[in-house]
């Protein structure tokens, strides 16, 4: 049954709206304004690394602001904001309420994002997406070290209201038929997601105010000429962002578990192993931050509580990819594009499991630290395995959003592309690393093996940029004049099971 | 959950796995983690943009460190800045330099050649260019161990007391090519330039801060080029006169005033494609000196940049 589509409401209305699907919806498009923003400084960077010597950029400094926004952009303006997006889509229809248990306060922290978008974007910062000091406090120009500074504390204080909101919509709103362990493992992802983010993302803020002072010269927190310490900075920034990889990934993860079961039209495997493995994850991935820090110079102690510790998390991402293929085993799978990128990222994501099992080995990380090893490793994530999450999410829920089909070959152009190039680039870039190549460098020795995995790396880098400009086309031209879906089984199962979202809840006042 | 059982049997596989990365690698990491008793050591400080030795006898190397091979290696690695990570990949060595840190790495070299060195924590401008030249020589001899190797061309010989070295080349310090090597007696920095076409062998000057100063006539009289205090910072002037004018033939005394290290180089940024092929005094540490000898050089401008601060530059024209 094809649904009428309604007039389309003017844009005002949805810009000032407080409703979930609009806000979640403004989200996603801005997230994905990031993405494209931040992937275009990606092209560069690879151009420049095409060969040796300087080409795109006139010299380290240009090129450590491209690197520097590039990982800002992706980590905090399309990772966060996408996952934020599509909770606010679906967690209050999950849970049948009819909104988001604050919808002002869900406008407000979506309206803080476009600013520090801004802020990121004008500043240009040099720092690195870690901003370590004492560089980022001594010797990093300003002020774009310091609009960067202010941008990131402000999108933690939009991602804590976020998280807030949905961590009482889901624990207080949900309907009283609907007990916490019949929640989608969706749902369950984004409050587990929200409670990291709430225990993760106040240690950063703290350490962002330490670095500003410091930059003012003020406090001398992390400066070691004033009795600081940089190596503080580190631990209070890793105590965040080693959880924050889970606060990343686990969104994918249950966005995953909604494609999974739908288009292998099969029952998940198992509800609970999926629920444990969640919440197993939230409260271990906070013991295992300064495997960031083997080479800082950490007592043999230090290092080996911190190398167990992240072992200890592996097996509950191991559960998730065994919950997944189990599932897929014996269904009648159907590879619509949602379905592709999902089992792609499956894949990635445990080749990159593997490679952070290699990292966190003790010895061996003192051959992968800080190379291109670690760049592998973080984007075969970042890009593999959660932006893959997220594009077959973005195809599953094309048709709820804009009750039209997108094109579906191109869709699986896109992904095509997509893989390949990620497993070019990324693969690579772990070779390359154990050739000692360092991360961050705009120029490397001519060694012809460099030259030639660096060329690889910048063709597969091309690869997965065309891929992107096919999704962008396709994104706008399917919006604008895609067929009109079937708003029951958009993707054309044919189960007889309802397992599409209810299309009526994305208006207002319905 | 009657289905249970494959998933157990999974799970059970992936952490036996984990285990034994686990056990494996505490032991390996156990292993390296204690430097053998009568290791030398040597302190490695990294500084934008280079990275300086400094040998238990009180030599000093800047970006080449020559070591023995088979004699363990205890290294000291702080910072003068900012964070850098001193990486020896070859040898799977890497460890941060922090400032208000010492921290310690130790390793034997088994085999002998030239090796490189870089910086793995970016650091800012020059981060990609901070690479220096691990040299492991054969063991000849050493204090540390009694046993001698069979056949030993000279070259280190280091005195216990007074501090020289020659260089492999056996003759003349510096000889290496592109890299500077300098003998330093506590409190004593003579540098020699070296590598360029410019730099006639001899052409030595030393700091002046002690008596045995002048070991070079060449400096007296001279054309005087200087880097003013503060030069390190974008803005300030940053060598005085900027231009200067010498007639061929020439030895320019190069005096740094500034607090942190500096480099006269030809070329108008270290992206020239012949920077350093003319003259290149390489890193002059604070209150050194160094020199240029134009003999070499073609009448006409020649640019000139400091590798360490390349907004730094000035211009040399050579009558
Ligand atoms: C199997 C699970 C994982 C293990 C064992 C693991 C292990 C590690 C280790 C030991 C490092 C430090 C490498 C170094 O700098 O020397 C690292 C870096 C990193 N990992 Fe993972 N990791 C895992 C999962 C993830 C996930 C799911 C993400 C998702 C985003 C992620 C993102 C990153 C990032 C961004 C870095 C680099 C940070 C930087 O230095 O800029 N990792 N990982
Ligand atoms: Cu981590």
């Amino acid at each position: 049954m094809v649904l009428e589509l309604k007039k389309p409401r003017p844009l005002w209305e949805i810009i000032f709206s407080t409703h979930h699907t609009d806000i979640g919806l403004l989200y996603i498009i801005a997230s994905m304004v990031a993405l494209f923003a931040g992937g275009g400084l990606a092209m560069a960077i690879r151009a420049e690394l095409f060969l040796p010597g300087l080409q795109v950029f006139s010299g380290q400094a240009d090129f450590s602001r491209f690197f520097t926004v590039h990982g800002t952009t992706l980590l905090f303006l399309w990772l966060i904001p996408f996952a934020a997006g599509v909770g606010n889509y679906l967690v209050p229809i999950m849970v049948r309420y009819k909104d988001m248990a604050w919808p002002k306060l869900n406008a407000v922290a979506f309206w803080m994002i476009p600013p520090c978008m801004i802020l990121i974007w004008a500043g240009f910062s040099d720092t690195t997406w870690n901003a370590y000091p004492p560089y980022s406090i001594l010797k990093a120009p300003g002020p774009a070290a310091d609009m960067w500074i202010v941008g990131l504390k402000i999108l933690g204080l939009s991602s804590v209201l976020g998280a807030i909101n949905f961590t009482v919509t889901m624990l207080k709103m949900k309907h009283p038929d609907l007990p916490l362990m019949k929640m989608s493992l969706f749902c369950w992802a984004t409050l587990v997601t929200s409670m990291m983010i709430i225990v993760a993302i106040p240690t950063f803020a703290a350490s962002l105010v330490m670095l500003y002072t410091d930059r003012l010269g003020v406090t001398g927190f992390f400066n070691a000429e004033m009795g600081g310490d940089p190596i503080a900075y580190q631990h209070l920034f890793w105590f965040t962002f080693h959880p924050e990889v889970y606060i990343f990934t686990l969104p994918a993860i249950g966005m995953m578990y909604e494609i999974i079961p739908t288009f292998s039209r099969k029952p998940l495997f198992s509800y609970y192993s999926g629920v444990i493995a969640l919440v197993v994850i939230a409260v271990i991935g906070f013991g295992s931050w300064a495997h960031h820090m083997f080479a800082v110079g950490m007592s043999f102690t230090e290092k080996t509580v911190f190398m167990v510790g992240t072992l200890a998390a592996v097996p509950s991402s191991a559960m998730h990819v065994f919950n997944f293929l189990a599932t897929m085993w014996g269904g009648r799978i159907k590879f619509a594009a949602p379905m592709l990128f999902a089992v792609g990222g499956i894949l990635l994501f445990f080749s990159a499991g593997a490679g952070g099992v290699v990292n966190t080995a003790m010895p061996l990380d003192f051959l992968t630290h800080d190379s291109y090893w670690v760049v592998g490793h973080m984007h075969l994530f970042i890009m593999g395995t959660i932006s893959f999450g997220f594009f077959g999410f973005i195809y599953y829920l094309f048709p709820m959003i804009t009750g039209r089909m997108y094109n579906t070959k191109l869709a699986n152009i896109h992904f095509v592309l997509l893989f390949v190039g990620a497993v070019l680039v990324f693969g690579v870039q772990h070779i390359l690393g154990l050739y000692g190549m360092p991360r961050r460098v705009v120029d490397y020795l001519p060694i012809p093996e460099l030259i030639i995995m660096n060329q690889i790396a910048t063709f597969g880098g091309w690869m997965m940029g065309a891929g992107m400009a096919i999704f962008l086309y396709n994104m706008i031209k399917s919006t604008m004049f895609g067929k009109l879906a079937d708003t029951k089984d958009p993707f054309g199962l044919g189960t007889g099971v309802e397992y599409y979202y209810d299309y009526a809840r994305r208006e207002p006042h319905h | 959950m009657g289905h249970g059982t494959p998933e157990w049997v999974f799970i059970g596989v992936v952490t036996a796995i984990l285990i034994w990365v686990g056990a494996e690698s505490w032991q390996v990491e156990h292993s390296l983690e204690y430097a053998p008793p009568n290791s030398e050591t040597v302190r490695v400080i990294g500084q934008q943009w280079f990275w300086s030795f400094q040998h238990a006898d009180g030599t000093q190397e800047i970006n080449e460190l020559h070591v023995k091979q088979g004699v363990p290696y205890r290294f000291e690695i702080v910072s003068n800045d900012v964070i850098h990570s001193f990486n020896i990949p070859d040898f799977a060595i890497l460890m941060d330099a922090v400032p208000g840190r010492v921290n310690t790495m130790w390793n034997i070299f088994d085999e002998t050649g030239e090796y490189l060195i870089e910086c793995r924590e970016y650091c800012g401008m020059l981060h990609m260019d901070m690479r220096a030249r691990l040299f492991v020589e054969p063991n000849t001899e050493n204090s540390t161990s009694s046993t001698s190797s069979t056949e030993s061309e000279p070259t280190i010989s280091q005195g216990t007391g007074t501090a020289t070295i020659v260089s492999p080349g056996g003759s003349e310090v510096g000889s290496t090519g592109t890299g500077t090597m300098r003998v330093v007696e506590p409190g004593n920095l003579t540098q020699t330039p070296s590598g360029g076409t410019a730099n006639g062998s001899g052409d030595t000057s030393s700091n002046g801060t002690s008596g045995d100063n002048a070991t070079s006539g060449a400096t007296a009289g001279g054309p005087s080029l200087s880097i003013p205090a503060g030069a390190s910072t974008p803005g300030n002037p940053s060598y005085s006169p900027a231009t200067l004018t010498v007639s061929k033939g020439d030895v320019i005394t190069v005096s740094n005033d500034d607090t942190a290290p500096h480099t006269v180089t030809n070329g108008a940024s270290p992206s020239d494609a012949d920077a350093g092929k003319l003259f290149d005094t390489s890193i002059i540490m604070p209150a050194a000196t160094a020199t240029i000898d134009t003999a070499s050089l073609e009448a006409g401008e020649h640019p000139f940049h400091c590798t360490v601060h390349p907004f730094m530059t000035g211009s040399l024209t050579v009558q």
